[in-house]
């Protein structure tokens, strides 16, 4: 536009002036009309609707689903299609964009021509937007519409359009590798709230299904939905629902109800839509329903995805069951038996199922159809098909959920799990780094080192596996696994193979110094602390040893013998003899400090019951209406009651089970009646009693 | 009398001169869509003088602020009407402000000369879309509260100053009573100075460059 289209403009403008009308009063009165019809309008709607008002804003309350005001709809849909990293372009982008547009709008279209038709291009542009705005706003509107109105019967719908949808729209795409799950329960940040306050763990789960699967949940309402709710199945038993799903009419509960053949009615991907909805492909939670039962919080893998796919696959052999025979009694393993066929015949079956089965079952029971056979496995034990064919099982959404959560769950965890376990059962012979010593059982051998690059390249994992689970016997390694009566599942032993394992990749470079040079320096109490508190405790309380602070323990044991034990040690148990190790000297300052650990209660006078105090009371009270005045031993002063009697002396200080009164007391005396005569005293009394004679029946 | 009167004051104030400027000007023969600007200016001034009203009962903290809303619509006289003129006035502010950006687009109102009048108008929309923005929450309602978190939160997504913008208009990490005074702040004292200012510019083009004539074929 040069100076002569706007002198041309302003010509022509001067022309319409000329040819118009006045502001006031033709253009004000239309103003005017429009004003007022608008004012009314507004006064209609604050009449008729008013202006709204909910509940008082509550913080806390992370249920309540937000909506914009209306004219911000579009834009609250628009950033629906920019998820995550992409968010900032429906944030920030296209508003700036559009913003520097409308300003801009009279610089860019530069052109004389006013009227629209010469002017396409605004005009398009324009209308599309208009469009958008409007198309968008209709949209957020359809999309979320309120819960009262969402499908009927899809109850999984409607829990996610009442808290999902708002803010996520009519689908959420999560990557595959998602817990999402445990995202829903946790929440993610201030405005993805923690949902497991509001929802119950059933509800999470159905979302989940919904989300992973939307179409299984609509199969789930039209053909299971007359008779279950989605929470009561989803993420159960998918065995169970495998089951159910191949069986149709035939699976037990479902033969009277009338059920279809699935196969017939679902085409295949309806019935892995179905699964997928029911048991969601959330890695997370199908381990921990599914594999935590036996595994624990994590698996640890030393082979590859491949190798774990097949393993979850296959299912196959697992943990060694031990033969029940040799623990349980005939009856024990009936009941067990029957309660495998048909859990509800059986009620007490539960209760023994939970005393020896779940600790590696779970709370899923095994399947048997045949009693006789459930028996035979039950009693004999033995290498025992515990884990489930899940590739059977499980659709391929699941199974890869399942195997990329078990990778990424063992990564880390077990290496730190391994070293405490190693840590726990294995340090006190093979040393802190393997470095082996001496061995605790057979004096006069060494243990050598298991963390060299020698021992670990000449051992797979399978020998190492067996030498943990199943010891070495001929060496004094007792067995570790569980199977053969250890501490340790198989996980665990895995996790210590793997730990073993990684010394190959960092061998450990800070052998500690050589323990007969240490040995030499250090007294009693710095040993016992090294060595002996390993198994006997800080305080000689017993750990795996035995106690060393029990008063049988040191009554029964002179010095010399307490000396000898260590000096030799007890070729049957894990106490070496350290004579080899320690010196003589070491050793007596061993002796002296395990002394020191005898119960004190003996020793201190102040707990010794006193006659005057203690005992007198007792014999005024509970037995002096007969005795002293009516003959017989007189219980009034401390010399009748040391002295008298028709047994006298009926004290024998020091020995309260032999003397007449402690026997009289406690009712082990052959002849004549219990002492008092109504019956026994309380323990308390009769300990006092007994304790005072012990201690020498002082006159106290 | 009454015309001794006026000629007093025309002397001192010289009105009749400002009136003859402002409404006794010729202006093009227009339609009815031409009253889409005064009818923006209407509703804007409805929520001066409504939102002036309410602020005489209305407490901008998070204790009170609930109740008194509560109270304006039950207790005082009209109150649910002077309320209920607001709130319908700010989506009547949204729409008429919107189509009347429409047809000044489409008229091809934004050329010369009047470049600086649709500027103006532009950014007086950025105004009201403010306006809307910081209304929403002073019910201190459900809505309000969560929909503002939100809407703060979307805020955040901005690059680099995201952060910064979000603690700047929460007042602080979360949204609390510090964030309703500074949306009260803002909705009755910085937004509505702005755009008084703003507004006057765009008639004061108005007035002086006159609207513009509807376009012909060919024009």
């Amino acid at each position: 536009m040069d100076e002569k289209d706007k002198q041309a403009y302003l010509e022509r403008y001067e022309q319409e002036k000329k040819r118009g009308v006045p502001f006031f009063p033709d253009l004000i009165f239309k103003d005017a009309i429009v004003s007022l019809a608008i004012f009314f309008i507004l006064l209609a709607l604050a009449y008729f609707i008013g202006a709204p008002l909910e509940e008082r804003a509550d913080p806390a309350d992370t249920t309540y689903t937000p909506r914009p005001e209306w004219y911000f709809l579009f834009l609250f849909q628009l950033l629906k299609y920019f998820p995550g990293q992409l968010e900032v372009i429906g944030v920030f982008v296209i508003p700036t964009v559009v913003l520097i547009l409308l300003i801009a709008l009279p610089f860019i279209d530069r052109h004389p021509r006013r009227h629209y038709r010469h002017r396409l291009g605004v005009a398009i542009v324009t209308s599309v937007g208009v469009i958008a705005v409007v198309g968008l706003t209709v949209l957020s509107i359809r999309e979320a519409p309120p819960p009262a109105e969402t499908a009927q019967g899809d109850q999984t719908a409607a829990l996610y359009l009442e808290n999902c949808a708002p803010c996520h729209g009519s689908a959420i795409t999560v990557s595959p590798d998602t817990n999402l799950h445990a995202l829903i329960a946790q929440g993610k940040h201030e405005d993805m709230p923690a949902w497991n306050a509001d929802l119950t763990t059933d509800e999470i789960d159905s979302l989940v299904g919904f989300i992973l699967s939307p179409g299984g949940s609509q199969l789930f309402t039209d053909n299971c939905g007359e008779c279950h709710q989605a929470p009561e199945l989803v993420a159960g038993d998918p065995i169970e629902l495998k089951r159910a799903l191949d069986l149709g009419p035939n699976y037990p509960t479902h033969t009277e109800s009338g059920v279809p053949v699935w196969a017939e009615v679902l085409k295949p991907e309806e019935r892995t839509a179905l699964l997928n909805f029911l048991v969601a492909p959330d890695g997370q939670r199908l381990f921990a329903i599914n594999c935590a039962p036996c595994h624990g919080q994590s698996v640890a893998i030393s082979g590859g995805e491949p190798e774990l796919r097949t393993i979850i696959s296959q299912g196959g052999r697992h943990l060694e069951m031990p033969p029940w025979r040799d623990r349980l009694s005939t009856l024990e393993l009936e009941t067990l038996a029957k309660y495998v066929v048909d859990p509800t015949s059986v009620p007490e079956g539960d209760q023994l199922f939970g005393q020896y089965c779940s600790a590696c079952h779970g709370e899923r029971i095994p399947r048997a159809d045949d009693f006789t056979q459930a028996q035979e496995i039950i009693a004999s034990g033995g290498a025992h098909e515990v884990m489930p064919v899940w590739g059977e099982i499980l659709t391929s959404e699941q199974l890869d959920a399942l195997v990329g959560y078990t990778i990424s769950a063992a990564q880390g965890l077990p290496v730190a799990l391994g070293q405490q376990l190693y840590a726990q059962n294995c340090i006190t012979c093979h040393g802190e780094f393997g470095e082996g010593g001496p061995n605790p059982a057979r004096s006069g051998d060494i243990i050598p080192p298991i963390s060299s690059a020698e021992y670990l390249n000449t051992r797979d994992d399978t020998t190492l596996r067996a030498i943990l689970a199943q010891g070495q016997p001929n060496f004094g390694m007792s067995p570790f696994g569980a199977a053969y009566g250890g501490p340790l599942d198989d996980d665990e032993i895995d996790a210590i193979v793997l730990y073993l394992r990684s010394w190959e990749a960092n061998p450990p470079v800070d052998l500690p110094p050589e323990v007969e040079v240490s040995a030499l320096q250090i007294g009693g109490q710095e040993i016992y602390g090294n060595v002996c508190s390993q198994c006997h405790g800080e305080q000689g309380e017993g750990l795996i040893g035995p106690s060393l602070r029990a008063s049988d323990f040191q009554t029964e044991n002179t010095d010399q013998d307490i000396f000898d034990s260590i000096n030799m040690g007890h070729p049957a148990t894990m106490m070496i003899g350290w004579g080899e190790i320690l010196t003589s000297e070491q050793i007596r300052q061993l002796v002296n400090y395990i002394r020191q650990f005898a119960e004190p209660e003996s020793e201190v006078p102040g707990e010794i019951p006193s006659f005057a105090n203690d005992v007198l009371p007792i014999f005024e009270a509970q037995c002096n209406l007969c005795h002293g005045t009516l003959g017989g031993w007189d219980g009034t002063s401390y010399d009748t009651v040391m002295n008298t009697g028709d047994h006298a002396p009926v004290v024998i200080p020091g020995d309260p089970e032999g003397s007449l009164l402690g026997q009289k007391l406690l009712g082990t005396h052959t002849e004549g009646t219990i002492m008092p005569p109504s019956g026994k005293m309380s323990e308390d009394l009769i300990a006092i009693i007994l304790e005072w004679i012990a201690a020498g029946a002082l006159d106290n | 009398m009454a015309t001794r009167i006026g000629n007093w004051l025309d002397e001192r104030f010289g009105w009749r001169r400002v009136w003859e400027v402002i409404f006794l000007r010729k202006v093009p023969k227009v339609n009815w869509l031409y009253t889409l600007g005064s009818a923006t200016l209407f509703v804007g001034i409805n929520q001066m003088v409504t939102g002036i009203l309410l602020t005489i009962y209305y407490v901008p903290s998070p204790d009170q602020a609930y109740d008194s809303v509560q109270y304006i619509t039950t207790q005082v006289p009209a109150g649910w009407l002077i309320r209920g003129l607001h709130h319908w006035g700010a989506s009547a502010m949204i729409v008429l402000s919107v189509l009347h950006m429409l047809r000044v687009i489409f008229y091809g109102a934004y050329k010369y000369p009047r470049e600086m009048t649709w500027i103006t108008g532009i950014i007086s929309g950025i105004i009201v879309i403010g306006f809307g923005f910081t209304g929403y929450l002073l019910p201190w309602d459900q809505k309000a509260f969560w929909a503002t978190t939100v809407g703060t939160r979307i805020a955040e997504v901005t690059p680099i100053i995201g952060p910064w913008i979000l603690r700047i208009m929460r007042g602080g990490e979360e949204l609390t009573a510090v964030t309703l005074a500074r949306f009260f702040g803002v909705h009755v004292w910085f937004l509505p100075a702005t755009l008084a200012v703003l507004i006057l510019i765009h008639l004061y083009l108005v007035v002086r460059i006159g609207i513009s004539a509807v376009p012909k074929r060919g024009e």
